[in-house]
Parts: C-alpha cells; sequence; structure tokens
C-alpha cells in the first residue's frame, strides 16, 4: 500500500515539475462565423489537453467555462460584449487574450 | 597582347569565376520565419541565385507544395497548397524569372512548407535540376515536428529550430535520402544578401555584405557519416542550405538531374 501511495506521489511530482518547467501558451483565432479557436501548449511542446478555460466578462464575470481537448483547443460562441479569454493551467501559468485582439 | 584580347579574356574569366562562385537555391520565401501571432502570411517562391540576387530561373509548374502543420503532440495535418499558388515574374538584378506566390492563414505550432518542383533544364551544365526544399515558420513559440523528416524523398531534417538562430549559434541538419542518411554530402551555403522586396517581387538593389573574394559567396561544407552538417551563424537573416546530388544515378527526359534538398533558416541579433 506504501508502495502504491508512493508510485502516486512520484507521478504526482513528475507531473507536476513538468508543468511547472515551461512556459504556458495560448493563442485565439477568430472563424468568421462567430465562434473562436483558442490553442493551447507549452513552449516544450506538451499538451495543454484538459486544461481549464473561461471565457470572462470585462468584470470577470464568467460567461463561459470548459477545457481543452484532446487537440489542446477550445471552441465557443463569440459573446456580443467585450470579454478576455482565461487559459488557466494553475497558479503561474495562467494566460488572458482579450477578445478585441482575437482576429481572423 | 591585343588589349582587345586583353579585355575579352578579362571579361571571360569574371563570367566564368561569377558561374563557378554562386550556386542555384530553391527559395520558399515569407518574411518572418518565428510569428508572435498567426495570421495571412505571404509566401514567394523563387529559383535563384540568392547572395548576389543574381540569375532566376524560370520555374516550371510544381510537382507538389503542401504544408505540414504541427503543434505540440498533436498529429501532423497535411494540406495541398498546389492550386493556391499563382505565377509571378520575379526580377534580379540581371534578369526576370516566373515564379510564385500565394497567401498562407498561419495559426499556431510549426508550418513546414515544402515544395517539390519541376527539374530545372541547367543548359550551362548540361543536365536538370531538381531541389526538394523545406521551409519551417513557427507562430507563437509552440514547438511542433520540426525536427522529423516530412518524406521528401531528399531533405534536410534541422537538428536545431531553423527559426530560433541567434546570431553565432550553430545550424546542424541531417542530410536524407528515401529517409536515409547520406554520409559526406556536399552541401552548399548562401546568405540571402539582397532583401526580398515583396510588394515589388524583386530583390532590393543594394546588399547587406561584401564578399572579400568568391569563395564567401558560395560556401561548401561536408556533412560527417552519418549526414549530419554543422554551420556557425555569422550574420541574421535567411541562410540557405543546399544538399547536393544526393541520388547520383537519377535521370529526367535522359539527361542527369541533380535531386538536391535544400532548407533555409532565419537568424537573428541579440539585442
Amino acid at each position: 500500500m506504501k508502495r502504491n501511495l508512493l508510485f502516486c506521489l512520484s507521478i504526482l511530482f513528475v507531473v507536476t515539475t513538468n508543468a511547472w518547467a515551461h512556459t504556458p501558451l495560448c493563442s485565439c483565432f477568430d472563424n468568421g462565423d462567430d465562434t473562436i479557436t483558442c490553442e493551447g501548449g507549452f513552449s516544450d511542446g506538451s499538451s495543454a489537453s484538459g486544461v481549464a478555460m473561461y471565457i470572462k466578462a470585462i468584470d470577470d464575470r464568467v460567461l463561459l467555462e470548459g477545457k481543452m481537448n484532446e487537440d489542446s483547443e477550445f471552441t465557443f460562441d463569440k459573446p456580443k460584449d467585450d470579454y478576455y479569454v482565461l487559459f488557466d493551467a494553475g497558479e503561474g501559468h495562467a494566460i488572458k487574450v482579450p477578445g478585441k485582439e482575437i482576429v481572423e | 597582347m591585343n588589349k582587345k584580347v586583353a579585355a575579352f579574356l578579362a571579361g571571360a574569366a569574371v563570367l566564368s569565376s561569377a558561374a563557378v562562385a554562386s550556386a542555384h537555391f530553391q527559395m520558399i520565401y515569407t518574411p518572418e520565419m518565428a510569428m508572435n501571432k498567426g495570421g495571412k502570411i505571404p509566401l514567394k517562391l523563387v529559383f535563384t541565385h540568392p547572395f548576389g540576387a543574381g540569375h532566376t530561373m524560370d520555374m516550371g509548374t510544381p510537382e507538389q507544395f503542401f504544408v505540414v502543420r504541427t503543434r505540440g503532440e498533436n498529429a501532423p495535418k497535411k494540406t495541398d497548397l498546389k492550386e493556391k499558388l499563382k505565377p509571378i515574374t520575379w526580377t534580379s538584378l540581371t534578369n526576370s524569372g516566373q515564379a510564385y506566390e500565394m497567401e498562407y492563414q498561419a495559426r499556431g505550432g510549426d508550418h513546414a512548407f515544402c515544395l517539390i518542383p519541376e527539374p530545372y533544364w541547367e543548359a550551362a551544365d548540361e543536365f536538370y535540376i531538381k531541389q526538394n526544399t523545406k521551409v519551417i515558420v513557427n507562430v507563437g513559440g509552440e514547438p511542433g515536428a520540426w525536427s522529423e523528416p516530412v518524406g521528401l524523398p531528399t531533405e534536410i531534417v534541422p537538428l536545431a529550430k531553423p527559426y530560433d538562430r541567434w546570431t553565432g549559434n550553430v545550424f546542424q541538419g541531417q542530410v536524407l535520402f528515401n529517409g536515409k542518411p547520406v554520409p559526406g554530402a556536399e552541401v552548399e551555403i548562401e546568405f540571402m544578401n539582397h532583401k526580398p522586396e515583396l510588394d515589388k517581387n524583386a530583390f532590393a538593389k543594394e546588399g547587406e555584405v561584401e564578399a572579400p573574394q568568391d569563395s564567401f559567396v558560395l560556401q561548401t561544407i561536408f556533412a560527417d557519416e552519418n549526414g549530419v552538417f554543422t554551420y556557425g551563424i555569422p550574420r541574421a537573416g535567411w541562410w540557405g542550405f543546399a544538399a547536393l546530388d544526393l541520388d547520383p544515378d537519377y535521370t529526367y527526359k535522359g539527361k542527369k538531374c541533380s535531386r538536391d534538398a535544400v532548407t533555409w533558416i532565419q537568424a537573428k541579433d541579440m539585442k
């Protein structure tokens, strides 16, 4: 049992250190059909699949939330009012993308 | 010696040295190989002598032109771009030649643009030249499969990102023929000395540097036993690498055809 616990902890440690050792990246593009696609990743090429995504109004209200899919992409309907995208891969690994800066 | 004969001989010597000193390079050019954001980018396909912005050859209809996009650990996505190419006339300092252009919508990751051209008949050498060319553009800093072969018959696979080299770094590549390393491959290197002016489809008239002697225009190095070559980058800008004649028995229309592999890097100064 102890061995299993140690094994799990060691995996957790590896995953955690891996996630901290590189820079998060997130780029969003207007698909031209009132939807936006954000692509996430890390500077060492590792996957952002499962990373939490928030679409927030300027006053920080959450308009939409979800997760990066298996291709590290997240597509959502473009909000009518000002918004920003938050790619949240944990403390120190969050990226804000203002809606105004998202173009085709 | 008769003055006229002397003048003729001098002229002939200049011509012949110029012909020897510069080499053919297939370009796939866009101003920025490492883009911060995606968007539409121009691509120009020009077959020329880049150091001196010299004779530009007429390109035939490309056999293949495609892009392989890779982002992180995602599966590669190959897109055919051949039908989007439009013929243009590219002007060098000495002539004009047929080239091609298109606009490409780039999103994140690596975009490996690959050209398999129609062989070019080089009358001066009496053989064909076929330079399979690969240029990798990155958007946003997220790497893809830049270090993997795309699978071209002749290919230079970078061992360092071709878009992240500082001036003074080295660039290493591995020369492959049908996916296997080519020991001792001869690799020619030229600096793109005249900036392409995309709105004019021409090279800038002024070069950035002057070669102190012909040897510096076209540099030749050789790959090691694993087909790996190494080059120290002395200046920011575009540098072309052409591995020559990787399939010595290859013929096209009954004539010798040099099957080459070309790639380019864009180096930046630290400032």
